[in-house]
């Protein structure tokens, strides 16, 4: 079909408006250029990594304003198992058949299906980001965005070259408590910030060390490991315990250190800055195959403006969860969060994730006329969607969540160095340490690359 | 370090890593990077123990002391455990020794550890880590290995090999990139 004769899916869907009232999946092979749906359409996606998480985004979905607006049409998991389950649970909600894939690629082959959901390990994200934006889709990927620092820098470059929408899984900032708190400190009711403590409770170990063995029958290994180097099977790598390798899950900083780490590079307006040096230190797990810190404490500098962001990762540390009257939502995970630390008072948020409780001074504060305010996320779904039909970067767009990403990168770097790191936020590179410098990124498997 | 003394402390470290009690092998093994390239050779003989523990508190006990060796202004101590790193890769270790080694050298090595990785290119075992080994390790001599293999190794692993190259800013012609070409089948049948 020649250009002039072209005809796009809102062109079609125009022509379809007034006579059809129910939206219609229509292929995205007729999808114009610019890949922006109209508002009434219907899209469609591919669930990639159907476990747990992944499972739990599309019942989140299900729940959200934009379920009547998407179709999910296909599912990808590497255990078949999962796969059959996901896909005839997923059936259950879509008019259409829902066909299961154990590669992802065919997804991304797939012109019919205009996004995807990846909820798979960390160590998956960079190269299904890169290469669904590849391939024009728009995506949610759950968080931290990457595992290496050149990971990051890739899954960026290919969502602006391809002009995709991205939306990471750092919920936090679509909460209504972190509206609340965002607004009450960018009016200054604290002072001047210059500390935000961040409290975590331990990684776990492994208490019950198993040998490696070969993998279950159900499970592809070498496509669970994808882009890592190849190792012996062990069941403790999988599947929510990926979370323990600090390959593939990097612990409990690159978890919920994106989450709680996230609010705070928002809060402080420090979406495009990154901190001048890093310094961790911490205790190993004493056995097992999980590596991850188990405790671990981070400090980040940042300059001009002058402030340090300090990572505490240990049980015990929490300051007591906030009473909440009756009525009012209560505070179900306190052993997360952070003091900011302000020239006047302090401020203390519990949670970060999809649960973010803020201390009541900043629930109950009235802005006065002439306060600034701040934006406010209709949903973390709904303003990816949003950002799909409009182009409008979201909330958790990929920049912001590579910058919160390379923090908990940076952090498990100077751990398992075991030495103060400097970061150039300009050239986004570690200098004066070439082993550093290398571990910046790592070699991919053929073909599982970015 | 006298001699004696440093024997000592390399069989402190060994025996504590053998240890039946994991607190004590944690405890040698965060311990470990400061012994530094004496206790190379001992730990390697540990990591194919068959406590599964044991082996692996040799491991990283060896990570400890790549990572120490590596820090800015070490340059010498770096020197030196790669020196007692590179023997290691011959044919007479087990493969998961001289893949692990491969990994270890991949981060503090330069030129000098280039030929003995570029080695294993022919190794259907070892081939992808010696691949991805020399595509991490800078320098001149690990491109000219990679250049060399496009040309050498077997037909089915030079698409790797141009992976490598274009990875380190190499033009290739052929061997069109893989990445998004679909492999893995299920049998499960769409639903709904």
């Amino acid at each position: 079909m020649d250009k002039q004769n072209k005809i796009n899916r809102r062109q079609f869907l125009g022509t379809l408006g007034a006579a059809v009232g129910a939206p219609y999946i229509i292929s995205s092979g007729v999808l114009a250029e610019a890949g922006r749906p109209g508002a009434n359409e219907k899209l469609t996606t591919a669930l990639i990594g159907s476990g747990g998480r992944g499972m739990g985004l599309m019942n989140e979905i299900r729940r959200s304003e934009i379920a009547d607006s998407i179709e999910c049409v296909a599912a990808c998991d590497v255990d078949e198992n999962r796969l059959a389950g996901a896909a005839r649970s997923l059936a259950r909600g879509s008019r259409k058949p829902v066909t299961p894939y154990r590669d992802y690629r065919y997804v991304l082959e797939r012109k019919d299906i205009d996004t995807v959901v990846i909820a798979t390990p960390d160590h998956w994200h960079g190269v299904q980001t890169v290469h669904s934006a590849e391939c024009g889709k728009h995506i949610y990927v759950e968080k931290p965005a990457c595992c290496t620092i050149e990971e990051g820098k890739a899954m960026v470059r290919a969502a602006n070259e391809n002009k995709v929408t991205v939306q990471v899984g750092s919920q936090g900032r679509s909460q209504r408590e972190a509206y609340l708190s965002h607004r009450y400190l960018v009016n200054g009711n604290i002072g001047h910030i210059d500390k935000v403590w961040c409290f975590h409770y331990n990684s776990p170990e492994d208490n019950n060390p198993v040998p490696d063995s070969d993998p279950p029958a159900e499970l592809d290994w070498d496509m669970w490991l994808g882009p890592l180097r190849w190792r012996p099977y062990n069941r403790k790598y999988h599947h929510g315990v990926f979370r323990w390798i600090m390959e593939s899950g990097g612990g409990q900083i690159r978890d919920r250190g994106a989450h709680v780490m996230s609010c705070t590079k928002w809060w402080m307006g420090a979406d495009d800055t990154g901190p001048v040096t890093i310094e961790a230190t911490g205790t190993s797990p004493r056995r097992g195959l999980w590596d991850s810190a188990v405790t671990m404490h981070v400090t980040y500098t940042f300059k001009d403006p002058d402030w340090v962001l300090i990572w505490d990762q240990e049980t015990g540390n929490a300051p007591p969860a906030e009473e909440r009257k009756p009525g009012e939502a209560r505070i179900v995970r306190p052993g997360y969060g952070a003091v900011y630390h302000g020239s006047k008072d302090t401020f203390t948020h519990w949670g970060g994730d999809g649960g973010t409780w803020a201390e009541r001074k900043a629930r109950e504060w009235v802005p006065p006329p002439g306060a600034k305010d701040v934006r406010k996320s209709p949903g973390h779904w709904e303003d990816w969607f949003e950002g799909i039909k409009t182009g409008k970067k979201t909330i958790m767009n990929i920049e912001a969540a590579v910058g919160v990403a390379n923090l908990c990168v940076l952090g498990n770097l100077s751990f398992i160095l075991g030495r103060k790191l400097h970061w150039d936020q300009a050239k986004q590179e570690i200098v004066g340490d070439e082993e550093a410098r290398r571990l910046m990124g790592r070699p991919q498997r053929h073909p599982y690359h970015l | 370090m006298p001699e004696e003394k440093l024997k000592e402390v390399v069989s402190d470290l060994i025996t504590k890593i053998r240890d039946k009690d994991h607190n004590v092998r944690a405890k040698a093994r965060d311990n470990a990077g400061k012994v530094g390239a004496p206790a190379v050779k001992p730990l390697v003989a540990v990591i194919t123990d068959e406590d599964f523990e044991v082996a692996r508190a040799a491991k990283r006990a060896l990570w400890k002391i790549v990572r120490h060796a590596g820090r800015p202004g070490a340059d010498g101590e770096r020197k030196a455990v790669v020196a007692e790193l590179i023997p290691l890769l011959r044919d007479s270790q087990p493969v998961p020794v001289r893949r692990e080694v491969m990994w270890m050298i991949s981060e503090i090595a330069g030129d000098e550890a280039v030929a003995a990785v570029a080695a294993h290119l022919s190794d259907k075992e070892l081939r992808e880590d010696a691949r991805m080994v020399l595509e991490r390790l800078p320098g001149r001599g690990s491109l000219r290995a990679l250049r060399r293999a496009l040309r050498t190794v077997p037909q089915e692993f030079k698409i790797n090999i141009a992976q490598s190259l274009r990875a380190r800013g190499v033009r290739v012609r052929g061997f069109p990139c893989q990445k998004l070409v679909p492999t893995r089948k299920t049998d499960l049948k769409p639903v709904g």
